[in-house]
């Protein structure tokens, strides 16, 4: 039997717990659907799913043999995502993804530095948020990522933690200080403006955590607006609808838009290079290396030893097993 | 459980969208299934997915205690006494007390259920046994709910997995990557687990009295009744007439609550709601609301005329 094949099936089943949806998805009609399930049940000598007129419920057999399904699903997407590779030969490439923040020439300068370094292979970039690149190198469709911290690390690598202080963008009219460009600008004071930030979708963990350290430290912003692109956050910063918490820019000022930092340095961006573990493809530990070197130098990230201790005083409510 | 037939537990009805939509607001994932436990009309948000139990274990270990009860193999009223030393660790109950106490094996189930006392807890599982807990989930159809062991197997594989000394060291290091995902207390694969389904259905089991004879399973939802935590399930309905009773369940990003809302009409739902944040922060009191606000939506979907 084409084991693989009837796998896919099973989880897709096992996803929708309905015969006719799960057909539908995998593009096929429900009777040999059905047909498929019986025979992977009689390959097995198991029941992977309790079938009543109205209801689909997966057997604890069934949900045993679903982890390893999946398991095996994704490496079969491996084994075929490497023949591709092969298929290319010569024209090797380290398929990587960034994020979108991170500005022209950042990346230009990554680009530069892996090409002097591995000159014989190709760096294929693509811009992708964290929650998409943990996926994407989980199935191998990249080998490498740059991403935000924290994210879901299962069975994954990283390089070197780097953190990143953020300030806060302000139109140039509003900002304290006057001219002095290192005045400092206490959260707390940012009360009534809105906030303009990265689209949760793109990193939920860094994205959560960014509003929870704002809400800790007195800003707890009216509204929060998810722009996609910088240049859409400067336009809500110049229109004095919001105010941007962003590193500060590399490549000098926008008109009309200040900079400033944050007293007591509240908020940082954590991160990291990433990778599948374990045996990355050839390329892997050098674009790492090569991300990380870049990203402290032309992006004002500094090395943490480890991530900062989280402190923690519990509360009954909060304690473990309450 | 039977449905009746209009199926709201799959993807994309108008209610599970403002659910779907509430648990993303608050930062988290969340697993729902709510019924009617009188006529079997469902809601349901990812509810045959496994879900890890937390405390909520502490729900099949009392629902097997009493039936343990009723059929004579134990006296609820049998005293103990129990040194400071030998009781598991908890912010709550005995695990806060510190000297030597006497107390029944239905008061070690009070304090379980209402404050969620872990060494209360560990003490009744002793008594029960594991395999008879699973037993009697098994004998109530109950086939993917599996309690793998006492809140104390559970810190150890805690301090274990985070290669951590104390509980305070495990909050510490949950920062770097990789620790949160190598804890198998998180892991439902691996630890105390079930699915909402399993758990409504548990529930509406204990108020119709069919999952232990009428005395014992009305002495459980007393219990439930004297849950003291606001802050999740009853949180969604701050209405006087209105009663909630439950039992929560919390982890490092973990966080549930499983129960029962009775309307003065006669209406009851069982609700079991089963969360996971992206942070780990100890403190997120948007994800403990959002236990109560989902489950709101779904009793008020189940309450509108079918």
């Amino acid at each position: 039997m084409n084991l693989v094949g009837h796998l896919r099936c099973f989880v897709v089943v096992a996803e929708e717990l309905h015969f006719g949806r799960a057909a539908e998805r995998l593009g096929m009609a429900q009777p040999p659907l059905s047909q498929r399930i019986q025979r992977l049940e009689k390959e097995l000598g198991v029941r992977l799913f309790d079938r009543s007129s109205r209801k689909v419920e997966l057997t604890a057999p069934g949900a045993l043999l679903l982890d390893e399904a999946r398991d095996i699903l994704a490496r079969v997407d491996r084994v075929y995502s490497v023949a591709e590779r092969a298929r290319l030969g010569d024209a090797r490439a380290v398929r990587a993804g960034l994020p979108s923040d991170l500005g022209g020439p950042i990346v230009a300068a990554l680009i530069a530095a892996f090409r002097e370094r591995r000159p014989d292979l190709r760096l294929d970039l693509r811009e992708t948020g964290t929650a998409e690149q943990v996926r994407a190198l989980a199935e191998g469709a990249l080998d490498a990522g740059v991403l935000r911290h924290p994210c879901a690390a299962r069975d994954l690598e990283f390089g070197p933690m780097l953190a990143q202080p953020l300030g806060v963008l302000l139109p140039a009219g509003a900002a304290p200080g006057g001219g002095e460009q290192d005045a400092e600008v206490d959260l707390a004071d940012l009360g009534a403006h809105d906030l303009v930030t990265f689209p949760r979708e793109e990193a939920p963990g860094s994205h959560d955590e960014l509003l929870a350290a704002c809400r800790r430290h007195g800003y707890a912003p009216p509204a929060v607006h998810e722009a996609r692109h910088p240049q859409f956050a400067v336009g809500l910063v110049l229109a004095g609808t919001a105010v941007a918490l962003v590193p500060r820019a590399a490549d000098g000022s926008t008109p009309g838009v200040v900079w400033r930092p944050l007293a007591g340095e509240p908020l940082s961006l954590r991160t990291s290079c990433a990778w599948r573990a374990p045996d990355p493809p050839d390329g892997v530990a050098d674009f790492a290396a090569v991300a990380t070197a870049v990203l402290r130098r032309e992006a004002g990230m500094t090395p943490l030893d480890r991530a900062p201790a989280r402190r923690v005083v519990p509360r009954p409510s909060s304690g473990f097993l309450a | 459980m039977s449905a009746t037939g209009r199926d709201t537990t799959g993807p994309g009805t108008a209610g599970t969208r403002r659910i779907e939509a509430a648990f993303r607001d608050a930062g988290v994932t969340g697993y729902l299934h709510a019924a009617d436990i009188d006529t079997g009309r469902e809601v349901g948000l990812r509810a045959d997915a496994p879900v890890v139990l937390a405390s909520v274990f502490k729900v099949p270990l009392l629902v097997a205690f009493y039936r343990q009860v009723a059929d004579g193999v134990l006296d609820p009223t049998e005293q103990l006494t129990l040194r400071p030393q030998d009781r598991t660790a908890g912010p709550t109950g005995l695990s806060a007390l510190l000297d030597e106490v006497r107390v029944s094996l239905r008061d070690l189930a009070c304090l379980m259920i209402a404050v969620s006392d872990n060494a209360s807890a560990d003490v009744l599982l002793e008594r029960v046994g594991l395999d008879a807990v699973n037993a009697a989930a098994a004998d109530l159809g109950l086939r993917r709910t599996r309690v793998e062991g006492s809140g104390r197997d559970l810190f150890e594989t805690l301090l274990a997995d985070a290669e951590a000394d104390s509980f305070g060291e495990v909050w510490e290091r949950l920062d770097e990557p990789g620790v949160l995902d190598r804890l198998r207390a998180l892991d439902p694969v691996l630890t105390s687990r079930s699915t909402p389904r399993e758990m409504t259905r548990l529930l509406g089991a204990v108020w119709r009295d069919e999952a232990a004879p009428a005395a014992e399973c009305a002495a459980m939802r007393r219990l439930f009744g004297l849950q003291v935590w606001p802050h999740r399930l009853s949180s969604g309905f701050p209405f006087d007439d209105v009663v909630v009773s439950g039992k929560t369940g919390t982890l490092p990003t973990i966080r549930n609550e499983v129960g029962v809302v009775e309307y003065p009409d006669g209406g009851r739902y069982a609700v079991a709601v089963f969360t996971r944040s992206l942070l780990p922060n100890a403190v997120l009191p948007q994800a403990d609301a959002v236990i109560g606000t989902s489950a709101r939506l779904a009793v008020e979907s189940l309450r509108r005329t079918p």
